[in-house]
């Protein structure tokens, strides 16, 4: 190894900063009765409210349950240019359990996994496992088809805005979702989109909002992390938002319909002790509202009548009795994807890059 | 309220931090020198002001607090740069990253904390205009002061003594020495008050924009506004033109969006910035070359060595 390659790697050290970085050099096997050392690599930083702050909440459940056969190292707010860095780090500081916690991350987790077999790696929203890489992630869009039947009641103007972050599937899938669930109560529901190219920017969110609300939304969906757009709602006054990656209730209490609350604690907990009992194996986890990986907090501001409705359609997302991608679909052009009867397999939507019909928003 | 009153009433709160921002370094660079740190400054207006004003209670508190914090920022770079002759440069980048990080060491406490944001002031009668009025005369305190501050800055750099005085020293600091005027103490002026500027833009955003705190929140506006003085040559009027032009088209290209003009957003978020270099370009075409940009800008001056 080289000096500057060294010095480099100082550099990812200072990073780290204010995180304690525990265990001297990674051993090949571990040792007998050592604890585990598992690393946190985080998009942005811990109180974001919301992606990365939940993540944090699972590292720190993790540590609850397992108490001293694991110890956590985390680095926050990395920029995916400087991953590889942190990544390695990491692995030299000992870590043999990394959980990389952002799709910009998958593909260099994916190139950096096999230069290090003995560690086992864990992309968030990632595409493809590798023989020590495994993804997770939940299904968020069964929150989103509940929002979009609540925003279609809720709405007086029948024009959702949504203020997405970039154009991956994810986000494609989730507006599309919010569709259908709107259509399912209302099928003159129309929505509009805004792309802000940032997961947490609260500024560029609320601006985004904004404009959305001037245009004559009433009802903003959010697909980036910060509290900004729901704050903006409820300054407004008769504008209703949702909460993402945690209970943004506080942030509005009279705004706030309901959030999506992600828990990975339950999931970090159960793979890091596989890891400890050796039997972790590169699995594809994506889980639903009946798994626990994310809840909906209390629904607010909607009469009894709401919130029976939408109570009614969560339990049957979570019994998995309704399918918010079952056949038809057709694409905005007019082209069917799959017919009635017939349903998108888990790769599909993964890989879904187009609107829906009836959805006049031009894909950028 | 019709839409395109919504519009400009946004693009006017969009603004306003930078213009602020920029207002204040103008006078810094006027008097020669070149505070790159305007982002760290802000920042921690921004994380003082909302500690303060939580802390307290007190939204003037919180903005008292944020313009103090600037400043403080400013005369730790006035230190290095007026007092020890460092380079200017050097020493506004390492001011960014250290506002940046402490910053986050301030603000750790109130991650998370909800409070109302300072609300708009109507001002009676003149609100009342058809379109200018909720336009102009309805909005938060932060958006009169940034007029007062355009108009003030103008005045004082163009007819006072003092301007003239402050002016010279960036020209020429070495004549302005000589005819007897204290050049560093009239620098060290000119970087507090850049300083108190972005403290209070950064107390906008913190307070008024986005009340919450959260590390990183000024987003680069600190670097925009050091863009919006080159692109004003320093001018305090053209700064107000450049900061609502660059307000204006990031406003504008989110309508654009949610209107569904079928342009690729990644193109209509650049927008604001080609627009920029395009305008930047055009001036210095028009000017044929020759920047308008103070002669002293950036040198250190030490006295009778």
């Amino acid at each position: 190894m080289t000096l500057s390659r060294r010095s480099l790697m100082a550099g990812a050290g200072a990073l780290a900063g204010a995180t304690a970085l525990n265990g001297p050099a990674a051993t090949p096997a571990l040792a007998q009765g050592a604890p585990l050392n598992v690393g946190f690599i985080l998009i942005g930083p811990v109180g974001d409210f919301g992606w990365s702050t939940m993540h944090d909440q699972g590292r720190r459940r993790m540590l609850e349950v397992l108490g001293n056969r694991v110890t956590a190292t985390q680095v926050e707010s990395v920029a995916p240019p400087d991953f590889d860095r942190v990544a390695t780090q990491l692995v030299r500081t000992g870590a043999r359990l990394i959980f990389t916690t952002s799709f910009s991350y998958f593909a260099p987790t994916q190139r950096i996994a096999p230069q290090h077999p003995n560690v086992m790696w864990e992309s968030a929203t990632g595409t493809a496992t590798g023989p020590n890489l495994a993804i997770y992630n939940a299904r968020f869009y069964e929150g989103r088809y509940v929002q979009g039947v609540i925003a279609a009641r809720k709405s007086r103007s029948k024009t959702i805005g949504y203020v997405a972050s970039f154009p991956v599937p994810e986000v494609i899938h989730a507006i599309n979702t919010v569709m259908r669930g709107a259509w399912s109560v209302d099928p003159q529901m129309r929505i509009r989109v805004v792309w802000v190219n940032a997961w947490f920017n609260p500024g560029r969110e609320a601006d985004a909002a904004r404009a959305l609300m001037d245009q004559g939304c009433d009802v903003i969906c959010q697909h980036t992390d910060s509290p900004a757009p729901l704050q903006l709602a409820e300054q407004r006054g008769n504008v209703f938002g949702f909460g993402q990656a945690s209970d943004m209730t506080r942030f509005a209490p009279r705004a706030h319909l309901t959030s999506s609350v992600n828990n990975w604690g339950d999931y970090y907990a159960e793979r890091a002790r596989l890891l400890l009992e050796g039997n972790w194996r590169p699995a594809d986890t994506w889980g639903g509202l009946g798994s626990g990986m994310f809840r909906l907090a209390p629904f607010t501001n909607m009469t009894p009548e709401e919130v029976s409705e939408a109570t009614r359609i969560r339990d049957a997302l979570a019994a998995g009795t309704l399918h918010p991608f079952d056949g038809p679909i057709f694409r905005q052009d007019g082209t069917q994807v799959i017919a009635a009867g017939q349903r998108l397999t888990d790769d599909q939507i993964r890989a879904m890059n187009y609107f829906y019909q009836g959805i006049d928003v031009a894909m950028p | 309220m019709t839409l395109l009153e919504a519009i400009l009433l946004t693009i006017i709160t969009a603004s306003t931090p930078l213009l602020i921002a920029a207002i204040g370094e103008l006078v810094v660079e006027r008097a020669g020198v070149l505070n790159l740190g305007v982002e760290g400054m802000m920042i921690m207006g921004a994380a003082a002001g909302i500690a303060a004003a939580i802390t307290t209670g007190n939204s003037g508190l919180g903005v008292l607090a944020a313009v103090l914090a600037g400043m403080a920022l400013a005369a730790v770079f006035a230190f290095l740069t007026l007092g020890l002759a460092t380079n200017q440069v050097a020493a506004g980048l390492a001011l960014s990253i250290f506002g940046l990080g402490l910053s986050g060491v301030v603000g750790a406490p109130f991650v998370g904390v909800q409070r109302a944001g300072i609300g708009k002031i109507e001002i009676p009668f003149l609100s009342e205009i058809p379109f200018l009025g909720p336009v102009l005369f309805a909005q938060d305190p932060f958006v009169y002061a940034s007029f007062a501050l355009v108009v003030g800055v103008s005045w004082f750099l163009w007819r006072s003594r003092a301007g003239l005085v402050l002016r010279a020293c960036g020209e020429n600091h070495a004549s302005a020495h000589a005819l007897g005027y204290p050049v560093l103490r009239i620098r060290l002026y000119a970087v507090l008050f850049g300083g108190a500027c972005a403290g209070l833009a950064g107390a906008y955003l913190s307070l008024a924009y986005t009340p919450f705190w959260t590390s990183g929140m000024t987003g680069g506006r600190g670097w925009i506004a050091l863009a919006i003085v080159v692109f004003a040559s320093w001018l305090p009027w053209r700064a107000a033109i450049g900061a609502y032009l660059f307000g204006g088209i990031t406003i504008l290209q989110l309508h654009a969006q949610g209107a569904g003009v079928p342009l690729p957003s990644q193109l209509l978020s650049a927008l604001p910035y080609l627009i920029t270099i395009l305008v930047l370009v055009l001036i210095m075409r028009l000017r044929r070359g020759g920047a308008a940009a103070p002669a002293a800008l950036g040198t250190p001056f030490v006295p009778d060595r």
